[in-house]
């Protein structure tokens, strides 16, 4: 990933993106948005349905190239990569976990999280006793042999988080990973994920239209019309009120 | 927490078996770790209004070579008294002002920013959430600290929703209060 | 009735551009199998000895001409084999929808005349368009036409929408039945139904004891022959689609448990989630492969038979009398397989679209569309590929067969050509499954992960 010019400051993000623009037809999802994220850091995007959330995870992820602007992970630019070295890095070093769909119906717990690794070349004994211990450590013990529409929506989401997990990312990317769960399965899935993310060091970049789910971040970036709104500190309003 | 009765909480770790009134405080800032802790003083207070009114008895006192102890228990007009409280029901949605919408509204009459306001008031709220969150997953939270949590959580979050709807429709309040 | 109509005109022009496909290749559909229906219909009325221009002559006998019409009529097999396809795209979609108008309020009768008249319309389109381009052609061939078969052709020009509009009815009982639990219900992975076993049970009784008549001692009938042969075709077919599916469970489990690489990983978990679908998208074209491979054998006999008698001077007219026979016969078995990998590849295309968002998160997480590609081929490959060498064989036994039963005192050759057919098949059928590469690419864009 990183070479001779990057800088051994700390300061500087794991990924970076500038002034962003993306539009879907006439739809104008993202106007100019700068969110930058750093290492190990947990990140909500949280704002309005349609302010541009998804296309926002999407364009960082390296899954659609934005229109304008520029994304950058480790000093490498998102936007200009072939599709072969984005599809490769989204495969290695990040992890997504949408609402639902990411699991493979016809396979196994087991299956679909040793996938990844499959896909990387590791054996399926390998692959099958690494998916094994993270299915353990996100509490699906037991239910490897099940699949995703045997499950509970809280045991399939703990499962496409192993699958995200599982391969070591640096930035897992959630886009509404509870947002079909009831509070205590949200409760047991944000919990496991924000535990293990602390605990392996990986960024979270969480999109959210919920607010308690937003509170398990470290910091929460709100996005309204395509742009990121405002920050408010306490102190400048009391200036201004 | 406080606010509601202090009595009726004491008079239900009263139920449990007779204490005295430090072991009381220690056993009540257990169970509601979120709640503001009671004061002695309070404690003791309580107890005795509880002990003038029928509701609990002294117990006895003993010292253990310490300062000297009152224990108190429950009497059988305590545990009714206990049983009715508890299973009545709280009055449901009891407040229909709060202090934010207070803010909003005076700050539309002085020509305030009430946007920023709510945005800055927005951001304080999560704050509190970030914190009763990491309260509520940090290693070994046993369950009465979660529950405590969520149902701060869940308040802070009503709040939340509101103030994002309140933010969408200011310019109709203002134009309302404006013109009134 | 004229609500009815306003609404399913109004669900039509209002739908998505699945369903348009859907619309156009059922009209395609319903085209060819009225101009199949036209053509019987106006050759049937026919009696005794006609000058026809087209047909090589085949069409001047009332014998050969019998057989042309059975040819025909055969054609219609994968005629319906493509329309049952076509009626597959979209087909969840468009149950949810008939499901939401019964929980809207909409009454059973209600949604069956709403289904029925929007395939009915598709059909009608169709068939009136084979229609408007049959009738010149049948004037301009021949001057006075039987009134006979003026009515012929009417009934089969109104017979095809209509028939289209009874089966979309029927197809939507169990929608009307259970609107909520359609919507909610994972489709179960049906084996074949009791018709199907009973069927094939009846068929093995028959081509029993047609293929042992003449051991029996008891005159063999020269005109049982095309019976057994018709008989054989259908138990083969029969044989190899209950092979198809009953395989693909054992095919799916032993080499998913053994899987080293993703792709073989996906397509075997697909094969042993669903055995039987495959096998009903498959029939069509194991039908097909055991009539192509019996045809070369039948053939190669005949062929050989020919040219004996024409040495010796027995044929009663040219030799390119009786081949031209053979090559319309032939040239039949090759439309059928044209229409049966059309069909095949629109049931991978609709399996590509109904599954699109979880193929958008797979590439998303970024698995590689190589794999993607891989596994959708596979499978198709896997499990067609016992049931196209079983069906090979049926073909290769009819051959043979025919050739012992039809000439003792002539040695025939094992029809090793025959073969070639299932050969031939199983590579077409990979093509026509890759025709939805493109698709797959185009199924995994991200847009798709936006709707649920």
């Amino acid at each position: 990933m990183s070479n001779g010019d990057d800088s051994p400051d700390s300061t500087v993000p794991l990924l970076a993106a500038r002034d962003l623009a993306k539009a879907h037809g006439r739809t104008e999802a993202l106007r100019g948005a700068s969110v930058e994220l750093a290492a190990g850091e947990i990140l909500a995007v949280t704002g309005p349905s349609g302010s541009g959330k998804s296309t926002l995870l999407h364009c960082l992820a390296g899954i659609v190239r934005p229109d304008a602007g520029s994304v950058s992970y480790a000093g490498e630019r998102l936007d200009a990569l072939p599709e072969k070295r984005l599809s490769e890095l989204r495969r290695t070093e990040f992890g997504v976990v949408f609402q639902f769909g990411q699991l493979i119906p016809e396979l196994t717990a087991l299956d679909n999280v040793a996938l990844p690794l499959m896909l990387a070349g590791t054996s399926r004994p390998d692959a099958h006793a690494r998916a094994g211990e993270w299915l353990e450590r996100f509490g699906v013990r037991g239910q490897e042999a099940l699949r995703p529409g045997e499950m509970s929506g809280g045991q399939a989401q703990r499962t496409s988080l192993a699958r995200a997990l599982v391969t070591g990312p640096r930035i897992v990317f959630a886009d509404e990973p509870t947002g079909a769960l009831d509070s205590l399965a949200t409760e047991q899935v944000m919990t496991a994920l924000t535990h293990t993310a602390r605990e392996t060091d990986t960024a979270v970049l969480l999109i959210t239209h919920d607010a308690q789910v937003a509170a398990y971040a470290d910091r929460e970036v709100r996005l309204s019309d395509g742009t990121v709104a405002p920050e408010f500190s306490t102190e400048a309003t009391e200036a201004a009120v | 927490m406080i606010g509601m009765s202090t009595r009726h909480i004491l008079l239900g770790l009263l139920a449990s078996g007779p204490s005295h009134g430090y072991d009381l405080k220690r056993r009540h800032d257990e169970r509601f770790p979120q709640a503001r802790p009671l004061a002695y003083g309070q404690v003791y207070t309580t107890l005795q209004r509880l002990v003038r009114d029928g509701l609990a008895l002294v117990e006895g006192t003993d010292s253990d070579g310490g300062p000297e102890r009152t224990t108190y228990r429950s009497t059988e007009d305590g545990s009714r008294e206990l049983a009715r409280w508890a299973g009545e029901i709280a009055p449901p949605a009891p407040f229909v002002t709060n202090e934010i919408f207070a803010k909003v509204v005076v700050s539309i009459l002085s020509g305030g920013d009430p946007a920023a306001y709510l945005a800055a008031q927005r951001a304080a709220h999560m704050e509190r959430m970030r914190e009763l969150t990491a309260v509520k997953t940090a290693k070994g939270a046993d369950l009465a600290t979660v529950l405590s949590a969520d149902y701060a959580l869940n308040h802070l979050d009503a709040d939340l929703r509101w103030m994002t709807t309140t933010a969408a429709r200011l310019t109709t309040l203002t134009a309302e209060v404006d013109a009134a | 009735m004229r609500a009815d109509l306003r609404l399913a005109w109004l669900l039509t022009r209002g739908s998505d551009r699945r369903e348009w496909w859907r619309v156009l290749l059922t009209a395609v559909g319903a085209a060819l199998a009225t101009g199949l229906g036209l053509v019987v219909a106006a050759l049937l009325p026919l009696d005794g000895y006609h000058e026809v221009t087209v047909g090589a002559g085949l069409l001047d006998e009332p014998g050969t001409r019998a057989g042309v019409i059975v040819a025909l009529m055969l054609l219609l097999i994968p005629v319906g084999g493509f329309l049952g396809q076509c009626a597959r795209i979209g087909a969840v979609h468009r149950d949810r929808r008939m499901a939401g108008l019964r929980l809207a309020g909409a009454t059973p009768g209600q949604v069956r005349r709403i289904a029925a008249l929007e395939s009915g319309l598709a059909c009608l389109v169709g068939s009136g368009a084979a229609t408007v381009v049959s009738v010149p052609t049948l004037l301009a061939l021949w001057h006075h036409p039987d009134p006979l078969s003026w009515a012929g052709m009417l009934l089969v020009a109104v017979l095809v929408p209509v028939l289209g509009a009874v089966v979309s009815a029927v197809a939507l009982r169990r929608v009307v039945a259970s609107p909520l639990g359609w919507i909610r219900r994972v489709r179960p992975a049906a084996g074949p139904g009791r018709l199907f076993r009973v069927a094939t049970g009846l068929l093995a009784l028959l081509a029993l004891y047609l293929a042992t008549t003449p051991f029996l001692g008891n005159p063999f009938d020269f005109a049982l022959v095309p019976v057994t042969v018709f008989a054989l075709c259908l138990l083969a077919g029969a044989v190899s689609v209950w092979l198809a599916g009953a395989s693909a469970r054992q095919l799916g489990e032993g080499f998913a448990a053994r899987a080293r690489r993703p792709e073989l990983l996906i397509a075997t978990e697909r094969l042993r989630d669903d055995p039987w679908a495959l096998a009903r998208t498959h029939a069509a074209v194991l039908l097909v492969t055991v009539v192509a491979s019996g045809f070369i054998g039948v053939r190669q006999v005949l062929l050989a038979d020919l040219h004996e008698q024409h040495r010796r001077g027995h044929l009663a007219m040219g030799l390119s009398y009786y081949t031209s026979g053979l090559d319309l016969t032939g040239a039949a078995v090759l439309v059928a397989l044209a229409l049966v990998l059309t069909a095949l590849a629109v049931g991978t295309a609709e399996s590509l679209a109904t599954r699109r968002r979880g193929l958008a998160a797979q590439a998303a997480a970024g698995v590689p569309h190589a794999v993607l590609a891989r596994a959708m081929l596979l499978e198709t490959a896997l499990p067609l590929a016992p049931a196209v060498a079983v069906a090979g064989m049926g073909g290769l036994t009819i051959g043979v067969w025919y050739g012992s039963a039809t000439s003792e005192h002539m040695s025939v050759p094992v029809p090793f050509a025959a073969l070639l057919v299932p050969l031939a098949v199983y590579a077409a059928c990979l093509l026509a499954a890759a025709t939805s590469l493109p698709l797959l690419r185009r199924s995994i864009r991200p847009a798709e992960l936006r709707y649920a």
